[in-house]
């Protein structure tokens, strides 16, 4: 493992101190928007950990997000369980249905590895609307009881949950158990020669995935306040998810939180065009995908790598 | 060879894949503290051996037995995990680590679980980085590496684990002299530390100094088996890989000279990544002449006509008909007359044999298409009688005739022709000879032939010139080659 | 009644789809893409035709021709503004180039959806049909488009195969979806093919994407699914294979309009999901494919 520098990490101190310190001076609606980023934050790690370190594409990371998402929220609402029961049922329910989707899938390759992961979005969805007894449906589901009302507790709430899943996100990826991932995302067969079952590790990166991303699903609906196919599930929130972990910079973990960030405060900035937002906001990330593969993080020049 | 029970006893191996048999019912034994070497041609099977011994591939049949167990048809980590270590041809590094790490990768356990390296570990990394000649680099990115440190990066990683037998393919393809020499002192060392070695390559001229037994492997079959100097002696072995006699026919000297030149390549590098394919080739093809490069597998025939049809990037100067290379498209190539007839053949498989013919004379008026189709028709009249029959059902004879044909609808001024006689059973090279023959005698055009089989490069050649290791290292008339290289030539 | 309105209503939209879906594997198979703005295509050669023809009121007629052109012209800009940058370019490491192409078509087709939302709102809209009235069939009042849907789609659909098997630009295609090495090393480029092969696709999109829009309606909202059901369809019949697309089509076609009439409408899309998934599973290779 490399050693960081004592100056930068002086620099990072300052800079999460700050983070912390934000509700003091800003408002409401700020605290908000960053609130979202941060939970989306942790959807784009735990992407970016299941591709760029195992090199598995799912492109339907909503899936994920939204067992974990429905899975508290109807704990809560229909159960009654507390909300932090809720919210380990959730994670819960998110890792199983992930492992079940990754172990026929890995025997998939291709294309048809995509597909699939895309099809259990879509399966999801439909499974929602035909439940509507109990999931809401297409309206979606009140839950009664939420993180808080204080827009400030909030933010930090997702500040600290954004913090400790990214660090244990990255400790991940530079651990062994990172190198290994790593080694079986980039070619399956020479992993193999080195001894390692590929496909075991792959289904553990997807449980992990599924685990960051369900328990981020699931405080998003305490937070929201509500459970809804257009928060969590849909397709065009799955796509986000993606854009913003390449943005950042594939295989950096650290990249997700900056691009979901950089995408989520560039919406609101376009929010005074209306409607044409998401438009924007594709197009920009159609652009630099085109033209900077590496993302953001990738344009810095003293980033090393290939 | 100090011991008599074998570390690896192979019998009965064999691989089908759908029609094809790979490997036919090999036999062979490896024993620790030696180094074999498996050599073949492209397509004689020694892959599929090396694969399935790793268990990339599963055999159809056949056993494997490492030290008394039975590993065939396992999967490839429990293979790996038995002791079986593999250095692959091509390197494969973690981008994001550096050289002692991208080693430590090789001494981590299986496990979901372990965040940091198992005690002690990081001190083994270093040592085996030293031991492979790593020591200066151990801190630096695989990017910034030359070739051969690569290579020596994934021998350490493969050594790491401990094998008790070592798999290498190819292991001095893209090295200069000087590195095909340190390499060779390493691999010893494995050897001398009691390991099972065995290396995987084309030919045996490579391997010879440094192997202690040779097998040679054609079609799936093991043909001779012995010493280094043995095998290169042997009969079967010669005939196969070189041909049988040699007879030449070549023009006068003078009378190439005065026609002008075709091709002129001049100081041609190829680099594939880092490393290095061709180095400063030159030659000159005359209009109406046949040129042959005479050359073992891997030598770098291919990638050199690759360059010449513009299918890779090159640095030097190739100049066809008086002008010199630009940015011209492979396909732009084609047209002005250098049509390649590769060694993969690459015929439409699904097509028929016809519309693989009529596709390639897409671009003539109809009238030139059909009497050039009779020509072709009489050149090689087997296309007739299979003119509806899909390509890929055909032959490898019958496969060759239709890509000569195919590329000959073309109307080329200079056919480059790669290794056509690849596979192909000795009846069948008489017919391709033949064809060349009368190619040769009844038009004026130009050929650029490649070929590992001396017996049919060499008696339709006007002059040879021989490539070995990516250089070409002779060059003159056939008679010449006959009298000086043609016995040191394997 | 409902026997034969189902066994109507089933072949024309089955033909649609097969139709769009032919379009889809075309382009997979000769150039390798997975395209998954392919509803988008769709989408706007309709709305395009509604409003041209109804909105702006030159008629039916102009209105085709209108989302005919500008689906074509939305096809040339997939391919040349980001299939083509992508696949050559040297940024993307060549085994994540399908990766990059595939999320990066999944960004345009959301694009495209936003901007039709925008500039059109969600709320779904027909396109006027080319041909008005009815008749009646075995005691079924048919529309008369629906009949000729039909008629055009296998129009459409023969005149393809009469350009691939018969014309040389189109055995050029064929060979290109087979060895496109081949086809440089005679001579060939493929770059020319590869621009053919998408103008044959943004056609095929948009008459499809009009006569759909004429029958089921249209509307931005319409876009995922008209890309979700085209790679059923071709996943289904097997990547690459023509026939197999028509069969597939024709399943998933009639498949959708049993589940319509006898459950629900809204559920349509769902059996077919599930056969899909059934199918990645015991058969990836799909029912005639060959890859």
């Amino acid at each position: 493992m490399s050693t960081i520098p004592k100056s930068r990490l002086v620099a990072l101190a300052v800079f999460l101190i700050v983070l912390a310190l934000f509700p003091l001076g800003a408002n409401g609606y700020i605290l908000g928007v960053l609130t979202t980023a941060f939970y989306f934050a942790v959807f784009a790690m735990s992407w970016d950990l299941l591709f760029g370190y195992a090199g598995e594409v799912n492109f339907g990371p909503t899936f994920l997000i939204g067992l974990g998402a429905y899975g508290a929220g109807m704990s809560n609402a229909l159960l009654g369980l507390p909300v932090p029961l809720a919210v380990v049922v959730g994670a819960i329910v998110a890792v199983a249905g992930g492992v079940a989707l990754a172990i026929p899938a890995l025997r998939l390759s291709g294309p048809y590895l995509g597909l699939i992961t895309l099809v259990s979005v879509l399966l999801l969805q439909q499974a929602i609307v035909i439940f509507a007894g109990v999931t809401g449906g297409e309206i979606g589901l009140s839950v009664p009881d939420v993180l808080s009302i204080s827009s400030a507790v909030n933010y930090e709430y997702a500040l600290a949950f954004m913090l400790v899943s990214g660090l244990i996100l990255f400790l991940i990826s530079r651990s062994s158990l990172g190198m290994i991932l790593q080694a079986a995302g980039q070619d399956q067969v020479a992993a193999a020669a080195l001894g390692f079952n590929a496909t075991r590790h792959k289904i553990l990166a997807f449980a992990v995935s599924a685990l960051f991303s369900g328990l981020a699903g699931a405080f998003l609906v305490f937070y929201l306040g509500t459970a809804s196919v257009s928060a969590v599930v849909d397709i065009s929130i799955g796509v986000r998810v993606i854009i913003a972990a390449v943005l950042g910079g594939r295989r950096t973990i650290i990249g997700g939180a900056i691009g979901s960030v950089f995408l989520i405060v560039a919406g609101e900035l376009l929010r005074p065009i209306g409607q044409l937002s998401t438009f924007v906001v594709a197009l920009i990330a159609l652009v630099v995908i085109v033209l900077f593969p590496d993302g953001l993080l990738g344009l810095l020049p003293h980033r090393r790598g290939a | 060879m100090n011991s008599t029970t074998p570390r690896l006893a192979v019998s009965g191996l064999h691989k089908r894949f759908g029609g094809l048999i790979a490997v036919k019912s090999l036999d062979f034994n490896l024993y620790p503290g030696e180094i074999l070497g498996l050599i073949g041609p492209n397509g004689s099977g020694k892959s599929t051996v090396m694969q399935m011994i790793m268990g990339v591939v599963r055999p159809t049949a056949g056993q494997i037995l490492l030290d008394g167990e039975d590993i065939a048809g396992r999967p490839t980590y429990d293979i790996a995990r038995a002791g079986v270590g593999i250095v692959f041809q091509h390197s494969r590094p973690l981008r994001l680590q550096t050289v002692l790490e991208n080693i430590l990768l090789g001494l981590l356990p299986d496990s979901l679980s372990r965040l940091r390296p198992p005690p002690g570990a990081i001190e083994t990394a270093r040592r085996i980085g030293e031991e492979c000649g790593l020591g200066d680099v151990l801190d630096r990115l695989p990017a910034t590496l030359p070739f051969a440190d690569l290579r020596r990066m994934e021998l350490a990683k493969a050594i790491a684990r401990d094998p008790r037998v070592v798999l290498v393919d190819e292991p001095f393809a893209g090295l200069t002299s000087t590195e095909v020499h340190d390499f060779s002192a390493l691999i010893r060392r494995f050897r001398d530390q009691g390991r099972a070695v065995m290396l995987v390559d084309h030919n045996v001229k490579s391997i010879a100094s440094l192997a202690d037994r040779v097998l040679a492997l054609y079609l799936g079959e093991k043909i001779a088996e012995g010493s280094s100097e043995q095998v290169m002696r042997d009969e079967t072995v010669r005939r196969v890989y070189l041909g049988g006699g040699i007879e030449t026919h070549e023009r006068p000297e003078a009378e190439i000279a005065a026609h002008k030149v075709l091709l002129q390549v001049k100081d041609v590098s190829v680099f594939y990544g880092k490393a290095q394919a061709l180095e400063n080739v030159s030659l000159t093809v005359h209009e109406g002449e046949f040129v042959s490069i005479v050359g073992l597998n891997g030598a770098g025939k291919t990638s050199l006509f690759n360059a010449i049809s513009g299918l890779v990037p090159f640095r030097g100067a190739i100049s066809w008909d008086g002008a010199t290379r630009g940015r011209e498209s492979a396909a732009e190539i084609a047209r002005a007359g250098i049509v390649q007839c590769p060694e993969t053949r690459e015929l439409f498989g699904r097509l028929s044999v016809a519309e693989n013919l009529e596709l390639a004379g897409q671009r003539l008026p109809p009238g030139e298409r059909s009497s050039r189709l009779d020509w072709l028709h009489e050149l090689f009249p087997i296309l007739r009688v299979r003119g509806t029959q899909e390509a890929r059902t055909l032959s490898g004879g019958e496969q060759q005739m239709l890509a000569i044909a195919r590329s000959l609808m073309l109307k080329p001024r200079l056919l480059v022709l790669d290794e056509p006689t690849l596979g192909l059973a000795p009846v069948i090279l008489g017919q391709l000879s033949e064809a060349l023959s009368r190619l040769r005698e009844t038009t004026d055009i130009t050929v650029l032939l490649g070929e590992q089989n001396v017996t049919f490069a060499l008696p339709h050649a006007d002059r040879i010139y021989v490539i070995e290791h990516g250089r070409i290292i002779w060059d003159g008339t056939p008679t010449r080659f006959a009298a000086e290289a043609g016995t040191g030539y394997l | 009644m409902l026997a034969i309105q189902i066994l109507i209503d089933g072949f024309a939209i089955s033909t649609l789809y097969a139709l769009g879906a032919l379009g889809f594997t075309l382009i997979f198979g000769v150039s390798g893409v997975l395209n998954l703005a392919h509803g988008g295509l769709m989408v706007i050669a309709a709305m395009i035709a509604w409003y041209v023809g109804t909105s702006i009121g030159l008629g039916p007629y102009v209105g085709a021709a209108a989302g005919l052109a500008v689906c074509l012209v939305a096809a040339l800009v997939t391919y040349g503004g980001i299939v083509r940058p992508i696949e050559n370019s040297r940024a993307v490491p060549a085994h994540e180039r399908e990766l990059f192409v595939l999320t990066a078509t999944l960004l345009w087709g959301v694009m495209i959806q936003e901007a039709l939302s925008y500039a059109f709102t969600n709320s779904p809209i027909t396109v006027q049909p080319l041909i008005a009235g009815t008749v009646s069939i075995l005691g079924v009042r048919t529309p008369i488009n629906e009949i000729f849907i039909a008629a055009v789609a296998w129009a459409v659909m023969g005149a393809l195969w009469l350009l691939v098997n018969r014309t040389r630009i189109g055995r050029r295609l064929l060979a290109a979806s087979i060895n496109p090495r081949a086809l440089t090393l005679l001579g060939f480029e493929l770059d020319q093919i590869y621009l053919f092969v998408w103008v044959i696709y943004g056609l095929l999109a948009g008459i499809a994407g009009v006569l759909l829009g004429s029958f089921l309606g249209s509307g931005s909202g319409y876009v995922p699914g008209l890309t979700g059901s085209a790679f059923t369809i071709v996943v289904l019949g097997g990547l690459g294979s023509v026939s197999g697309t028509l069969i597939a089509a024709y399943i998933v076609g009639y498949i959708e309009t049993l589940t319509a009439y006898l459950v629900s409408p809204s559920l349509r899309e769902v059996p077919a999901l599930i056969l899909l998934v059934v199918v990645i599973y015991m058969r990836p290779q799909g029912l005639l494919g060959r890859r």
